[in-house]
């Protein structure tokens, strides 16, 4: 399945740290790191226009030839972005082994129209987006496919339904953990509840948060306030 | 009740203004967590709670109880203010209104159960009440 991974070419970045891979951004290049197998992290430099379009269309298994060295097979493990959220800083690879288990995040594409949803004010909530599975790099999915469509209003649908698409396959995510369900919302009625005219906002008080410090404060006084009253009783001299 | 959030608990009833700390790039809750799309500031600013109303009010007009409205963000920041042809001195101000912390890139609001077509309009609906430029956006790739 994967044996026709992209091929990435890389070189090896000799210098480190942040003012060297501002450099190689400025460059066009994208920093990265490829660890595993117990074997050394060697930080490298990937083309960034080449990268960045294998990683839009959903790859995330490639070769990495670092230095013209034989390609060897990685895994896309994470990827960080700029505070915008458009282009990709930084990447990290995994060494994998085509037949060696591996614990991946696979993204749920929900197909079919829920009969639930043409009920009017219902929403389908996704708490998660991906489930995180156990399995070979050989049988990795890009996406795991589920039907939703007898879903209806107030079902949900856990990790534990969803049809992994090999046997081989072992779900690591919490059995429990909601995918996708369906929930009539409500509107918030803040707004509504406001005073409208000024003449009603000028006779509502108004009222800020409670402060906790005034509140601990006010409890001490009280306290010590207790506390003396027994002793000014004690305290009166006997005749 | 005022006509927006604010904190019903605070630990200090007024804080220093940390002006300083505005104009940074944000770290987190610069993605799309909850819903399909989203409404991500592109600079920094104090965001009034009335603002906020505002967009959440824009937003749920042109829905019409479609899809599900997320706000991301909370005015948390009390902000205070001496009144007009007032002495300086005299200590601190009352606090004048509430305001959420924005950082460039971070998400303000998030719409799922709409499409993407509804989703734009919407949010250029809220973005005008914004006294900061947004964009849209919709979820990262996921690895």
């Amino acid at each position: 399945m994967h044996e026709d991974a992209p091929i990435l070419e890389a070189n090896r970045r000799a210098k480190l740290g942040s003012r060297y891979a501002k450099r190689a951004r400025a460059e066009g290049r994208i920093p990265a790191v490829v660890y595993g197998h117990k074997q050394d992290a060697v930080p490298v430099a990937l083309d960034s226009r080449a990268a960045v379009r294998h990683f839009n269309k959903g790859e995330r298994v490639f070769r990495i030839a670092i230095d013209g060295s034989t390609p060897a097979y990685i895994l896309l493990k994470d990827l960080q972005f700029d505070h915008l959220g458009t282009h990709p800083v930084h990447a990290d690879f995994m060494r994998v082994d085509l037949h060696e288990r591996i614990t991946v995040n696979v993204s749920v594409h929900l197909v079919g129209e829920a009969k639930g949803l043409g009920t009017a004010g219902a929403v389908m909530i996704r708490p998660y987006t991906e489930i995180e599975v156990e399995c070979t790099l050989a049988t990795l999915p890009e996406f795991i496919e589920v039907n939703v469509a007898d879903m209806d209003v107030g079902s949900s649908l856990t990790a534990k339904q969803v049809a992994l698409p090999d046997a081989s396959m072992k779900l690591k995510t919490s059995p429990d953990a909601v995918v996708a369900h369906i929930v009539i919302v409500q509107e918030e009625k803040v707004a509504e509840a406001a005073p409208t005219d000024a003449a009603a906002a000028a006779a509502t008080p108004a009222a800020g948060p409670a402060v906790i410090t005034e509140e601990k404060k006010k409890e001490r006084d009280a306290a010590k306030a207790d506390a003396d009253k027994p002793a000014a009783k004690g305290g009166a001299p006997k005749k | 009740m005022p006509p927006f959030k604010i904190p019903s608990r605070v630990k200090f009833r007024k804080e220093f203004r940390r002006i300083s700390r505005v104009n940074r790039n944000a770290t987190g809750g610069n993605y799309v967590a909850y819903g399909d799309f989203g409404l991500q500031a592109l600079e920094s600013c104090w965001l009034k709670s009335n603002c906020i109303e505002a967009g959440r009010v824009a937003a749920q007009h042109y829905l019409k109880r479609e899809g599900k409205l997320f706000i991301r963000i909370f005015p948390d920041k009390p902000v205070s203010k001496k009144p007009l042809e007032t002495r300086m001195g005299t200590g601190k101000a009352e606090v004048d209104y509430w305001a959420a912390r924005i950082k460039a890139g971070t998400v303000l609001f998030e719409i799922t159960g709409v499409s993407e077509e509804t989703a734009k309009r919407a949010f250029s609906r809220v973005a005008m009440k914004m006294p900061v430029r947004c964009r849209f956006v919709a979820r990262r790739i996921t690895v």
